[in-house]
């Protein structure tokens, strides 16, 4: 098995994660309170989910947020239809998983069966206009609200009270956002030991050779572009039920995708610990330099984030690889 | 609109068919172009055609030093790397100019007068920056075509090696190009000032870097003739297909005009990735 060790390090650091979440709900541990445990989560399972694509292929997808904002569309669509014709609440959070499971893998069938022909700068400037052309035509077509968007928070509350809201809100939100984090890293484990991980690694090398060699290339680089697109459509469904509204400029802000790439870079890509080291580093600095210095947090990001790719362009965690023999084992 | 908006992609072009980078800090030189023009009209009721100076030796400034510190360090390694440092110092940009200048919209009325052609009415401000993208434009492909400048540039994007062998500073060329291009970029920041109707923030360089980006793909990436005559095409697609959604009463025809162009991208992409002047 590759990579086994630092793949059970990985489940163990995510537990120690999601315990944290629990044993701060009763007294926060100095700042560290369920939130900032959550915030930091988002990020941890934003690097997993992105890294299956990027990590493996190489490929850079500037529209990932587009997955994240169809996810939070469709859950809000689901919340508003079961609230109109006054379904039970969880059937309706449940339809709004599967919903976006099946847009999302949708999307990324179109954008990956198009945009995957392309490569580098290519592929990138491609992927951008998808994510921006999508938000124009919700925006233009007044689908889903348009630009007015379509509110969660008042139709849920009125789906299944106010008790309950806060519930979904706070622990069920989290636990999906958690689940889906476990679910990114299990897949990453598991194409790493497959055909899959072979193909893709033989792809991100030279994908001409691979090609040559027999891998068909395109099935293996849409299987990984829909599967990091699938798990990005969960987070962004799982965190729509914190939110008040999903409206275009925010949930298709290019940012989103800035953030899932800064993690990977700042981790490591392809590895497993690389995500989680990058959402831990990232979400935090971010959560704590906005309580201290608000409105100045990405003005001292941006510096910070040129000097990781001038001085380690590899990554924090193969930074290390690089350096200890014995350290790669762990860290793989 | 669409020849100014041609000048700035000329910069992008410039830039990544010399250097092979793709400049995603792009709308942010466009962004600090606009506030250079907005600051000397307002400060000093400086005519926005004559800011076109500042905004060129600035841009070759930061150019110069974006260059050296980061692009030179980065360049030969992997695109990602690239690409991350230009978001990096694209929100570098508009996160400074945000403390400095305030996130609100600013905007001045830079008015001369309106000519009339054929009973539409044009402002002169708008046919003024027109004209002299226009001449900027033409003066930069005089250099690129006429000089020994130009030749060494066009030697460079062909074949950075050949170039090497046959005497030319690539390190030196490839500063100098960054520079130029950035500058291309605020000039053109400069003259779209005029076009901003809302008004600028600092954020406002978003929209461009992506209109940007549709005009480079049209006219295929690194083609400089072929990212000014893009500029124009965008121009005018954006322009038309407003007017069409309009008489067909979409909601908002202005932003699904937008979405025209970027499904345009998509078309080009996969049926031409060269572009409709790339030659290969």
């Amino acid at each position: 098995m590759m990579g086994y060790r630092a793949f059970l390090l990985t489940v163990f650091t995510l537990l120690i994660l999601v315990a944290l979440r629990f044993i701060t709900e009763a007294e926060p541990i100095g700042f560290i309170t369920p939130q900032f445990v959550t915030f930091v989560m988002f990020y941890v399972a934003l690097g997993l989910a992105f890294n299956i694509f990027i990590g493996m292929t190489g490929y850079v997808d500037f529209g990932y947020v587009a997955f994240m904002a169809l996810g939070s569309y469709a859950m809000a669509s689901a919340i508003n239809r079961a609230s109109s014709l006054s379904l039970p609440g969880y059937g309706a959070i449940i339809l709004g998983l599967v919903e976006t499971i099946v847009l999302t893998f949708i999307l990324a069938l179109i954008v990956g069966g198009i945009a995957l022909r392309l490569r580098g700068a290519y592929f990138a400037i491609a992927t951008i206009s998808v994510n921006e052309g999508l938000r124009f035509l919700v925006d233009g077509l007044d689908i889903w609200g348009g630009s007015a968007g379509i509110y969660v928070s008042g139709p849920l509350i009125r789906l299944v009270g106010h008790e309950a809201y806060s519930f979904i809100a706070l622990i069920v939100s989290d636990l999906l956002l958690y689940a889906t984090a476990f679910i990114a890293l299990i897949i990453t484990f598991v194409y790493l030991n497959s055909r899959i991980g072979y193909a893709l690694k033989a792809i991100r090398e030279d994908e001409d050779a691979a090609k040559v060699m027999g891998v068909n290339t395109t099935f293996y680089k849409v299987l990984a572009f829909s599967t990091s697109g699938i798990l990005g459509g969960l987070i962004g469904a799982s965190w729509a039920l914190k939110l008040a509204a999903v409206y275009p400029p925010e949930a298709f802000n290019i940012f989103y995708t800035v953030e899932a790439i800064v993690i990977v870079m700042l981790g490591g890509a392809g590895t497993f610990l690389g995500p989680i080291v990058g959402g831990a580093v990232y979400g935090g600095l971010k959560y704590v330099l906005s309580g201290y210095i608000p409105g100045y947090q990405l003005l001292i990001f941006a510096p910070i984030l040129i000097a990781i790719i001038v001085m380690v362009p590899q990554g924090v965690i193969g930074f290390l690889r690089e350096r200890s023999e014995r350290l790669r084992e762990f860290i793989a | 609109m669409g020849s100014v908006l041609g000048l700035g992609a000329v910069g992008l072009s410039l830039i990544f068919g010399v250097l092979r980078v793709v400049n995603l800090a792009h709308g942010a030189f466009l962004m600090l172009g606009m506030y250079i023009t907005y600051w000397l009209f307002v400060l000093y009721g400086l005519n926005p055609a004559i800011s076109l100076i500042p905004s060129f030796i600035v841009g070759l400034l930061i150019g110069a030093i974006v260059y050296q510190t980061i692009i030179s360090r980065i360049m030969y390694g992997p695109e990602l790397s690239t690409l991350v440092a230009g978001v990096g110092l694209m929100i570098l940009l508009e996160e400074a100019a945000k403390v400095m200048w305030e996130p609100t919209y600013r905007g001045f009325i830079y008015d001369i007068g309106t000519v009339y052609v054929g009973g539409i009415g044009l402002p002169l401000s708008k046919v003024a920056s027109a004209l002299l993208s226009l001449l900027l434009v033409a003066v930069f492909f005089i250099v690129l075509y006429k000089t020994k400048l130009g030749t060494a540039v066009r030697a460079l994007m062909q074949d950075p090696e050949g170039a090497a062998l046959c005497g030319i500073n690539v390190r030196l060329m490839y500063a100098l190009m960054f520079s130029l291009g950035v500058s291309l970029a605020l000039m053109s920041g400069s003259l779209i000032a005029l076009h901003q109707q809302q008004g600028i923030n600092p954020y406002v360089g978003h929209s461009y870097l992506l209109i940007a980006f549709v005009i480079v793909v049209l006219g295929g990436l690194g083609s400089l003739h072929g990212a000014y005559v893009g500029g124009i095409l965008v121009g005018v697609i954006i322009s038309l297909s407003t007017l069409v959604f309009t008489f067909f009463g979409v909601p908002q025809p202005m932003i699904l005009a937008h979405f025209i162009a970027f499904l345009l991208i998509l078309i080009i992409l996969l049926l031409r990735p060269q572009g409709l002047f790339g030659g290969k």
